[in-house]
């Protein structure tokens, strides 16, 4: 069943199959999202797609939604290929899409929003609502939305909106329905309603293709599933294969266990930052966790799993709403960044583009931005000097082996991994006491990546506290003293010694909140 | 998505360095090809030193509430009630010193802060109560020019202006150089060497070039943003002030006219010699370019409605030279 050995995966499309995807490639610069996966799912099925952050979901669903198109394979729906080049094209083929972030225009009404982009009634060339509400009122009844049609969307719920998004699916008589993530910003209750709406659908014919990290749902909904691994297809289960743990062998894979831990000084006693019952809702719901000097402490978990956001909060980009800090043994609550910052507090953000670096702006200056005091003449005459800007630069260049011209390079024109460098190079020329990273490697090439974990054990021996977030299960096993995972805004699991493995990250990920929270201090 | 890949083609490499070349040296070479041209045209009227100075004199007030400008745009907001609030000033500071028999320099004093105070409350709508810069300076500048017409009761306040006031603008008062050049020589320098020279001046650059990643990196944008407006507020005042000396009067509206020309001198200028980047250097060569041209218009006798013709144009010149000098450094 599992294709570990045999890549083609199992059941053969059939001529009453609804959409059939073959072998869809996409790369997107040289990195290749897709290599190859092939999906099918017949008239009124439900069908899981499952797999670990970056193993090609998203962009199987927007090539299905014409955002973008496939450099190779084909897709077909009813047995006919078609080619999607608009997102309007897919909406008449049948497909619609409810993305995480749900299209709605807060201000309309109910009924504006279903109708939103769908054909109108007119009369006298008048939008005529009341026929259209007619022809409406009881379709939204069947999804389950009570509020009333001309009520203003302001007021509802993320669940409700959800409905809507629904409901205006089936009024453009929508044959397939795919929902990305539908349950992960709603509470349990609204979830358990969404289900049960996702199975009435699937009664009265209409397919849904389920995206979701919650193996639960699947297991519960789904008629057959498909995973993906890595931009290929690795399983294809039918309803009587499906278990929780034929799900994660497939989005886990056997591949290569990690490499051997290289050693490491053994951490420190002296908690540099404890962090008792963090909270900011929804995303992050009580954390609490001890980081050691000289500890590399990573936090693992799914996309959404609220890790982000705890670095927000640790940093004093988000205010918290409840919980307390402690940072080298005195109470620690930063109302901004610049308060963590002076506290003793670094952070190399996720979106090293949007928020670590003005691109426009040369290598030195960015080096220099969090360190400005180190470089003027004098407290009260702050002129920069020039020289000493210039010999800071040049041995952060040299420590961290950042490639580029010169130090007044606009950081824009470097490589990713370089850019990357000098957002951490900014931080080493304060010499935090904490420093904080999330996505350390995301689009950095092989080479640099191994010289930016270098880099982090290198700190760590030095006695700096090191948090590191990562979605890559591969990255942390092999960077980290210790792992704690999260899944919704929670601790769920920690992992130390020769319980952190990639493996027991993923699988602790996807166990999420159903396993008994072990108890963590 | 695609869309906007697919209007952002790629430049070739040849044609990247032509047209950088155009839109970083364009508006000097334009600027000398203009005093070149006006030279030959009118060899006689034109490049004398006494029209040059005549022209430096002239430009020195928009040379100052363009520089003010400057630091507001620089740290990625916009500023539109200058103009407005100059008039207000203008109006405000003979009303204390006719009116209330206050001594010049003091009445200077109380206009220079009320003008930074203009741009503190510029500066905590924007921040604080996070309205669009566009709309709340709209907005404050029109309620500036309601307290203008309330305090002068929409009459000018022309007599009883002491002559010490008018020397304020009218001076030689250091080597015979005209007041009005030396305020605008101090007030540009000065902030020159802010922006490029010092710490605060990083800061403020950071702010302008990506607000995200100053916060991040420790800055406390708001307060940089809030001190962007604060020297535009009071290079505002400082321009109302010289105005009034200059006009021998208090008049509503008399500076309302500044807000484009300081506007098309900080477009042009951030097309010049950098890529679609604001500072206070190119802010000055955009002033002058405008000054030169206007100066060439009046000696050739050009009708009124040129001028209105050719302001309209150089803004809009500008705005397009300085978003292309963006787009290629972007690209």
């Amino acid at each position: 069943m599992l294709a570990e050995e045999n890549p083609q995966p199992q059941g053969t499309p059939s001529a009453s199959s609804l959409l059939d995807v073959e072998d869809v490639a996409k790369s997107y610069g040289g990195v290749r999202a897709l290599k190859g996966v092939s999906l099918f799912l017949r008239a009124g099925e439900v069908h899981g797609l499952v797999g670990a952050n970056g193993a090609g979901k998203s962009t199987l669903i927007r090539i299905l939604a014409g955002l973008t198109q496939p450099d190779r394979g084909r897709v077909a729906l009813d047995g006919k290929v078609v080619s999607i080049p608009t997102p309007h094209r897919a909406n008449e083929l049948g497909m619609n899409f409810i993305h995480q972030e749900l299209a709605f225009v807060p201000g309309m009404t109910v009924l504006q929003n279903i109708m939103l982009g769908v054909p109108k009634k007119t009369r006298l060339g008048m939008i005529d609502w009341r026929a259209i509400a007619r022809d409406v009122e009881p379709i939204a009844r069947r999804v389950g939305i009570v509020a009333p049609l001309f009520a203003n969307v302001k007021g509802l719920s993320t669940a409700e909106n959800w409905l809507i998004n629904i409901c205006r699916a089936l009024v453009r008589k929508a044959r397939l329905i795919v929902m990305d993530e539908p349950t992960a910003s709603l509470a349990m209750s609204e979830s358990e309603k969404l289900l049960s709406i996702v199975r009435d659908l699937s009664r009265s014919g209409v397919a849904v293709l389920y995206v979701s990290h919650r193996l639960n749902e699947i297991l519960g909904l789904c008629d057959a599933a498909t995973v993906f691994r890595d931009g290929l297809t690795v399983a294809r289960m039918e309803r009587t294969e499906l278990s929780r743990a034929a799900l994660v062998e497939a989005i886990v894979g056997g591949g290569v266990e990690r490499l051997a831990k290289p050693d490491r000084k053994a951490r420190r006693d002296e908690i540099a930052l404890k962090a008792t019952n963090l909270a900011r809702l929804p995303k992050v719901r009580g954390v609490s966790f001890e980081l050691h000097r000289g500890e590399v402490l990573g936090i693992g978990g799914l996309v959404g799993a609220g890790r982000s956001e705890l670095t927000r909060l640790v940093f004093g980009v988000d205010k918290v709403d409840a919980g307390t800090m402690i940072l080298d043994g005195a109470p620690f609550s930063p109302r901004n960044p610049a308060q963590a910052v002076k506290a003793g507090l670094g952070l190399v953000p996720e979106e090293r583009r949007a928020e670590g670096l003005v691109l426009t702006k040369s290598v030195a200056f960015n080096l220099q931005i969090a360190n400005l005091a180190r470089i003027v003449r004098s407290p009260l005459l702050p002129l920069i000097d020039y020289q000493r800007r210039e010999s800071l630069s040049l041995s952060m260049i040299r420590d961290l082996a950042i490639k580029t011209e010169n130090i007044e390079t606009p950081v824009g024109r470097l490589s990713g991994g370089n850019q990357q460098k000098v957002v951490i190079g900014r931080w080493l020329l304060r010499a935090p006491k904490v420093l904080i990273l999330d996505e350390p490697t995301r689009g950095v090439d092989i080479g640099a990546r191994g010289e930016i974990h270098r880099l982090i054990r290198d700190l760590a021996a030095n006695g700096m506290a090191i948090l590191v977030v990562s979605s890559e299960p591969d990255e942390l096993p092999d960077l980290c003293d210790r792992v704690l995972v999260m899944a919704e805004g929670q601790i769920v699991r920690e992992l130390t010694g020769d319980a952190l493995s990639r493996n027991a990250i993923i699988e602790a990920s996807y166990a999420g909140a159903t396993t008994p929270r072990e108890a963590f201090k | 998505m695609t869309e906007i890949a697919t209007a952002n083609r790629r430049l070739s490499p040849g044609a990247k360095a032509y047209l950088g070349f155009f839109a970083r040296y364009g508006t000097i070479i334009g600027l000398i090809a203009m005093i070149v041209a006006f030279s030959i045209l009118s060899p006689r009227a034109f490049p004398t030193v006494g029209n040059f100075t005549n022209v430096l004199n002239q430009a020195s007030l928009a040379m100052i509430i363009a520089a003010g400008l400057t630091l507001a745009v620089v740290v990625g907001e916009l500023d539109l009630s200058i103009g407005f609030a100059a008039s207000l000033h203008g109006i405000l500071v003979t009303g204390l010193i006719v009116s209330n028999q206050l001594p010049i320099p003091i009445a200077i004093v109380i206009v220079l802060t009320v003008g930074g105070l203009v741009g503190l409350i510029n500066g905590l709508i924007v921040t604080k109560i996070r309205v669009n810069s566009v709309i709340a300076t709209l907005g404050v500048g029109t309620i500036l020019t309601g307290l203008a017409f309330a305090y002068s009761a929409g009459v000018p306040i022309v007599a009883g202006v002491p002559e010490a006031f008018l020397q304020l603008s009218l001076g030689r008062w250091l080597f015979g150089i005209p007041n009005n050049i030396l305020v605008m020589a101090v007030v540009l320098g000065g902030l020159w060497l802010l922006v490029e020279r010092t710490s605060l001046g990083q800061e403020i650059q950071a702010v302008g070039g990506n607000p995200a990643a100053a916060r991040l990196s420790g800055i406390n944008v708001d307060r940089i943003k809030i001190l962007g407006f604060v020297i535009s507020g009071v290079c505002a005042a400082l321009t109302g002030i010289l105005l009034a000396s200059r006009l021998g009067s208090g008049t509503a509206s008399a500076a309302d006219g500044y807000l484009l020309t300081a506007f098309a001198a900080v477009f042009l200028g951030s097309a010049t010699l950098r890529d679609g980047e604001f500072h206070v250097l190119g802010t000055l060569i955009g002033a002058l370019i405008i000054a030169f041209c206007f100066n060439g218009l009046n000696i050739f006798g050009a009708p009124t409605f040129s001028q209105f013709i050719l302001q309209g144009a150089i803004l809009i010149v500008a705005v397009g030279l300085s978003s292309l000098g963006r787009a290629i450094s972007e690209s």
